[in-house]
């Protein structure tokens, strides 16, 4: 793929934690609509490259840009850019003061000026979308921890991005409830939203994913098809990998 | 889920509050109050000359007591949030600007501070010629101006630390959260770190206020009319010096007790409320 055509295009990315290196030059494009979810162990550095996409962290060396814009030039308006690129945490983050409907619409209301009616119409769609839309009065903290997930993917959706990253979205879920949040996920990737995850659900993985890329010691070691990857992988590392986890 | 971190912030030298599991009659609140409240009513009841005239002598100087502590926690608040900001700021300057506030302020005593505002700067502030209102305003500077002042002044370093304190007990994940939406930094604290915030900060600032109440009786030395300044009052005309001394620290031990309970129904209410 040409780089024109990639929304996320992250070129020689290096981001150094004191003296461990957590991203060693990496390079990964994605174009728009495409599902990439990484994996690897922990400590591979496939968080750390996530969050760097949104700028929640600061990287060190190489480029990250989103839909052509330069996130780290000052010349950008990063929260104009984090804007287009939904987030959803392992710890749901959600906002304990406010109810599952507020959380929903606080961002559209004070950031893009919509009314408190147009926010709650949008607001409650989505909650429909993920199933919730009885708890739309309740406060975060009365949800299991699927629903705040569910939840804390609608209140990103709300902002309508063009990107949504996910941060090991089902790592803090009771095994009962990690399906629940991966159908709402399979729903969205259906529906043609660009996504990057980080997840060690194979099952969705496989489903789901254009392009799976295997992370260790901040670097990329393989990257490909589903097919590719579970059928026959090619670096030793990923194939010990996939042997402790599957 | 670990969007609350139930911190207590222990800071300061409020009154001493009653655990809330120390329930029943006999614990040092009850024993307190009760002991209190008989000893006024017997003193009124057995001997009202002098111990009546002197409960009438002072509600003037309570309404004024609590006047100087109003106005004082107030100030106190407002300073504290922008000191608390600026001890967590990433701009250099004003984290060191805000550091060293707390420093100055915390090393020199409350009746020091008291006493340069009033009398030291006061001096200054006489020389300055008339050509203004707020030359003229300062020229004649109330006391009660100076006392609030100077009690905002102190206690707002301490309540910076009870903000920054506050605000450092949010999980990060919430500034991620709203960040990641598009909040910038100001509207982060606003919208999602200082209400939250407040919730941890409400019990210590109670505290401060009593601790606050209880220090606001070194004003009097500056002349302003609060519950101690009456008691002198009245002892210097009538001589009744143990009198009304002991109806005054009766009074102040009243409502010191009050206020703490009620911040520790305060604190236990919220405590509830933040349950995960």
């Amino acid at each position: 793929m040409s780089k024109t055509e990639s929304i996320i295009d992250i070129q020689n990315v290096s981001k150094f934690f004191g003296q461990l290196r957590a991203l060693d030059d990496v390079s990964l494009q994605i174009g728009a609509g495409q599902k990439y979810v990484i994996i690897g162990p922990s400590g591979s550095g496939k968080s750390t490259l996530l969050r760097s996409i949104n700028r929640l962290e600061d990287i060190d060396q190489g480029r990250i840009l989103v839909d052509g814009k330069d996130i780290m030039d000052p010349k950008n308006n990063i929260n104009r850019i984090r804007m287009e690129l939904g987030m959803v945490f392992q710890n749901f983050n959600l906002f304990p003061h406010k109810t599952v409907l507020d959380n929903l619409t606080m961002a559209p209301i004070k950031l893009k000026g919509l009314s408190k009616k147009d926010a709650e119409k949008i607001g409650m769609e989505l909650l429909h979308k993920v199933g919730i839309q009885d708890k739309a009065d309740v406060y975060p903290t009365m949800l299991s921890g699927g629903q705040q997930q569910r939840v804390a993917i609608a209140r990103a959706l709300a902002m309508n991005p063009k990107i949504m990253l996910f941060d090991e979205p089902t790592s803090a879920l009771d095994p009962e409830m990690i399906g629940e949040v991966l159908d709402v996920m399979v729903a969205l990737a259906k529906e043609g939203m660009t996504m990057v995850v980080v997840t060690h659900e194979m099952g969705f993985a496989r489903e789901v994913a254009d392009q799976i890329v295997f992370m260790d010691h901040g670097k990329i070691l393989e990257q490909g098809t589903p097919g590719h990857f579970f059928e026959s992988p090619e670096h030793p590392r990923l194939r010990q990998f996939l042997e402790q986890i599957l | 889920m670990k969007a609350h971190k139930n911190v207590k912030i222990d800071i300061g030298d409020g009154a001493a509050i009653p655990h809330h599991k120390d329930r029943g009659l006999f614990n040092a609140w009850w024993i307190s109050l009760i002991g209190a409240v008989t000893i006024i009513f017997c003193l009124i009841i057995l001997k009202p000359d002098p111990y009546l005239d002197i409960l009438k002598f002072l509600p003037d100087g309570v309404v004024v007591t609590f006047q100087v502590t109003i106005l004082s926690i107030l100030g106190a608040l407002v300073l504290g949030l922008f000191t608390g900001l600026g001890r967590i700021s990433r701009i250099r300057p004003i984290n060191l600007l805000a550091s060293t506030y707390v420093e100055v302020v915390r090393g020199i005593p409350l009746l020091v501070q008291l006493f340069y505002i009033y009398f030291a700067l006061g001096q200054l502030f006489r020389e300055l010629p008339e050509t203004n209102a707020v030359f003229i305003f300062l020229k004649n500077m109330p006391p009660l101006v100076a006392a609030v002042t100077a009690m905002s002044i102190c206690y707002g370093a301490y309540m910076g630390e009870v903000f920054r304190a506050g605000i450092e007990s949010i999980d990060k994940g919430q500034t991620e959260a709203a960040r990641s939406l598009g909040f910038n930094r100001s509207q982060t604290m606003r919208f999602v770190v200082l209400p939250q915030a407040w919730r941890t900060i409400l019990p210590p600032v109670g505290n401060e206020f009593i601790a606050l109440l209880k220090d606001s009786s070194l004003v009097s030395i500056l002349a302003v009319a609060d519950l101690l300044r009456r008691g002198r009052e009245f002892a210097s005309v009538s001589f009744d010096y143990f009198e009304a001394y002991t109806m005054v620290a009766l009074v102040y031990l009243l409502i010191t007790l009050i206020l703490s309970k009620g911040v520790s129904i305060m604190e236990s209410r919220l405590n509830y409320y933040v349950q995960d």
